[in-house]
């Protein structure tokens, strides 16, 4: 009786020693968020690639002007802002912002420059070729190949979330993002989604915008 | 000479009354009562012996602690991962000092430090048929106590009916309970109902109806004790409360929903709850637990490999990898998409066919017990506003303080609306409606937290919603494992935010790996 389990005793050791080492062998390189901001991670996901289950877009083809400018835009009320109730989407991430003292977004950023760019998948299936048309005149700010243009403070499309870029464009139509006084860039884009005037126009344009890689 | 009711009338008026628990009741008087059927039996893990398993919980709920707790008892080698600083999931028990750790509003709770000043923000109720959660408590030494869920004394408020006054529940059920068997009993004296009875049938209705609302010998309802008295009853005679107003009554909107509430399969009295708060439960657990739970460890990747599962977590920092035999997972699924993984595309479809419901539960520490002044210990008053319910706590009867349920919102849109305030505006519009069922209650609140489950860090969902389509599509998709990984939790139950629902799917969690392992010792029996 005692043989057999001093047996098992040692089976358990060398089985303990097998999964330790196994913990101890080449971890792939995963960039984590650091301590304080793992919040971001638990909606936008693992260096944040986004995760439409709960509305979070793909920051990882973002540059950090961008980002930066939009943190501080749900801070200052440009966006989503405290009472509002038009882009509830959007109040879902103002009070993260509002969290964020200036050393954290510093951080921030400095986590979003680390992590790969990874596109988006893909789930909008619109008229590429009609949409290409209608792109024309997005291109002239965030470039032909959707890369961004941080002169014309125009952010990268491609590689975004289909979902989240068809949703910002019908914010910007029903005023639920680019109405606040301040918002000059967003007001901007409030004028230019007015040539999206099909009910269509939107998913067309998203789907080329998917075909798109800077 | 009493109107005649057409029969279309008499219906829409036993309809309107909340007929279904009338026509429930009948149905037993007539011994129409369906077999009851007893839960499945409890999932028994094999005990290894010489052999070793490895198994990766991901999540230290209450499904993935019961898996760790049995399979350690099994000899299998288990590590628990939980994102949170905290244990429990969902089963949260609020206390002087906790951290509610709500994405974007971190709040503390200030709660006075005593040992009956708490509230169970998460799961608060134990039906007597939750049996396997029952087994815990008994077998893990987890003391249970009476849970008042239901509580007659309490106030039904609508703000568009009796002029907003609140109403005794009890009154209001008696009252309504009265006029439509009232009208019933006419129905049949009138012998618009008699043609699938016999007279003798006819008889033994009436006096079921008589017996129902409480009429008098004539069929007819002139107020009941039931509605509790308006005066006397003990050194001078009783009088009876005059009866509401019927179409009053009918214009309430107590007897939609709310009226059988308490008669919901599981909802019905008695219920439970841990004594000194439902994270007790957690306790049970972790307290026989020898496995590691190691917190604040938020999962990075899932990678399914061939006869294992690779999880790689960070923990202070840095990047730690596990690889295990099998990987039980209840992580939410809205979330899951968000961690690096090797998972099938329908496997992730299923997954994002489930949409993450809303919850959100406000405590208020009140100065003093002022319900209980009014005859209320324990239960729920309903009301129509935002705030839905408030409850009143059943433990800590007569003590200085007491620490009560100022919302409970189960309204998506309510609870979209609310997650946006800050936690200082929710309690300031807690107290505003609450108001209105306890006037000056505001003076009484000393503190309060609120949460919002749909907001809480690494849940964002409360409770998972399936569509019946989902349902129909997705269920048996998910509940099946992928590779050597498993999802569970309330999430893969037909009983979301209950712990016996997710209890239930871990114990479907243990069968299955269980009989893996089994059917592999045997293979390896046979090729030997």
């Amino acid at each position: 009786m005692q043989r057999t389990h001093r047996r098992a005793s040692t089976c358990w050791l060398a089985y303990l020693s097998a999964i330790l080492s196994s913990t101890a062998s080449a971890v792939p390189e995963i960039v984590a968020a650091p301590e304080g901001l793992r919040q971001c991670v638990v909606c936008h996901g693992v260096e944040l690639t986004g995760n439409r289950s709960v509305d979070a877009p793909n920051l990882s083809v973002l540059s950090t002007w961008y980002i930066e400018r939009q943190l501080l835009n749900y801070k200052r009320g440009l966006r989503a802002p405290h009472g509002s109730t038009d882009d509830l989407i959007g109040r879902e991430m103002q009070p993260m912002a509002a969290a964020l003292d200036d050393e954290s977004i510093v951080s921030v950023l400095a986590f979003a420059e680390r992590v790969p760019e990874r596109a988006a998948l893909v789930t909008m299936m619109g008229d590429v070729a009609r949409g290409a048309k209608l792109y024309t005149s997005c291109a002239a700010c965030h470039g032909v190949n959707g890369e961004g243009n941080q002169s014309l403070s125009a952010p990268r499309l491609s590689g975004q979330s289909d979902w989240y870029l068809a949703r910002q464009l019908e914010n910007y139509q029903t005023g639920a993002r680019g109405a606040e006084p301040g918002d000059i860039w967003g007001a901007q884009m409030r004028a230019s989604v007015a040539m999206l005037s099909d009910e269509d126009d939107i998913d067309h344009v998203v789907s080329y915008i998917n075909s798109l890689s800077p | 000479m009493p109107r005649a009711y057409s029969r279309r009338e008499f219906l829409n008026w036993i309809g309107a009354a909340g007929g279904s628990s009338a026509v429930y009741q009948a149905s037993i008087g007539l011994g129409l009562i369906p077999a009851v059927t007893l839960a499945a039996p409890m999932a028994s893990v094999t005990e290894l012996g010489s052999l070793r398993r490895s198994v990766v919980v991901l999540g230290a709920g209450l499904s993935g602690l019961a898996c760790a707790y049995e399979l350690e008892r099994a000899g299998y080698t288990c590590t628990v991962i939980e994102a949170s600083h905290r244990i429990g999931g969902r089963n949260m028990t609020l206390r002087s000092g906790d951290i509610v750790d709500e994405m974007g509003h971190r709040q503390v709770c200030e709660f006075d430090d005593h040992p009956n000043l708490y509230f169970n923000a998460g799961p608060a109720r134990i039906p007597a048929h939750h049996k396997i959660l029952l087994h815990y408590c008994k077998t893990l030494d987890v003391p249970l106590e009476v849970f008042v869920n239901e509580n007659r004394h309490a106030w039904v408020h609508d703000s568009n009916a009796f002029d907003g006054q609140p109403l005794r529940m009890r009154a209001y059920i008696a009252d309504a309970r009265g006029f439509m068997t009232e009208l019933m009993a006419k129905a049949i004296n009138q012998r618009d109902f008699d043609a699938p009875f016999t007279d003798q049938d006819a008889e033994r209705f009436f006096q079921f109806l008589r017996a129902y609302g409480d009429l008098d010998e004539k069929g007819i309802y002139q107020g009941s004790s039931r509605a509790g008295y308006q005066s006397g009853g003990m050194l001078v005679p009783a009088v009876h409360k005059t009866p509401f107003d019927f179409r009053k009554i009918l214009n309430h909107d107590f007897w939609r929903i709310k009226m059988h509430w308490a008669e919901g399969e599981d909802q019905a009295s008695p219920m439970m709850q841990a004594v000194g708060g439902n994270d007790n439960i957690v306790r049970g657990f972790t307290k026989n637990l020898k496995s590691p739970v190691i917190t604040n460890a938020p999962v990075q990747s899932i990678m399914l490999r061939d006869k294992a599962v690779d999880v790689i977590y960070n923990h202070q920092g840095i990047n730690k990898r596990i690889n295990a035999d099998y990987c039980l997972n209840c992580i939410p699924k809205h979330l899951i998409p968000g961690i690096h993984n090797n998972f099938p595309a329908d496997y992730l479809e299923a997954m994002a066919s489930v949409k993450r419901g809303k919850l959100m539960k406000i405590g208020l520490q009140m100065s003093e017990r002022f319900w209980e002044k009014q005859n209320i210990y324990g239960g729920i008053s309903w009301t129509d506003q935002k705030i839905e319910q408030i409850w009143y706590p059943t433990h800590g009867i007569h003590d200085a303080k007491g620490v009560m349920l100022g919302a409970y919102i189960f309204n998506d849109g309510t609870n979209a609306e609310y997650a946006r305030l800050t936690p200082v505006e929710r309690l300031a519009t807690a107290i505003e409606q609450g108001s209105k069922i306890h006037a000056g209650y505001g003076k009484y609140v000393e503190t309060g937290v609120s949460v919002a489950w749909h907001r809480m860090n690494y849940m964002m969902g409360c409770t998972a919603q399936w569509s019946e389509e989902a349902r129909q599509r997705w269920f048996e998709r998910l509940q099946r494992p992928e590779g050597r990984h498993y999802l569970m939790g309330d999430q893969i139950s037909f009983h979301a935010g209950w712990q016996e629902g997710a209890l239930s799917s871990a114990h479907y969690v243990l069968d299955d790996v269980n009989q893996r392992v089994q059917a592999e010792l045997k293979g390896n029996a046979t090729n030997a």
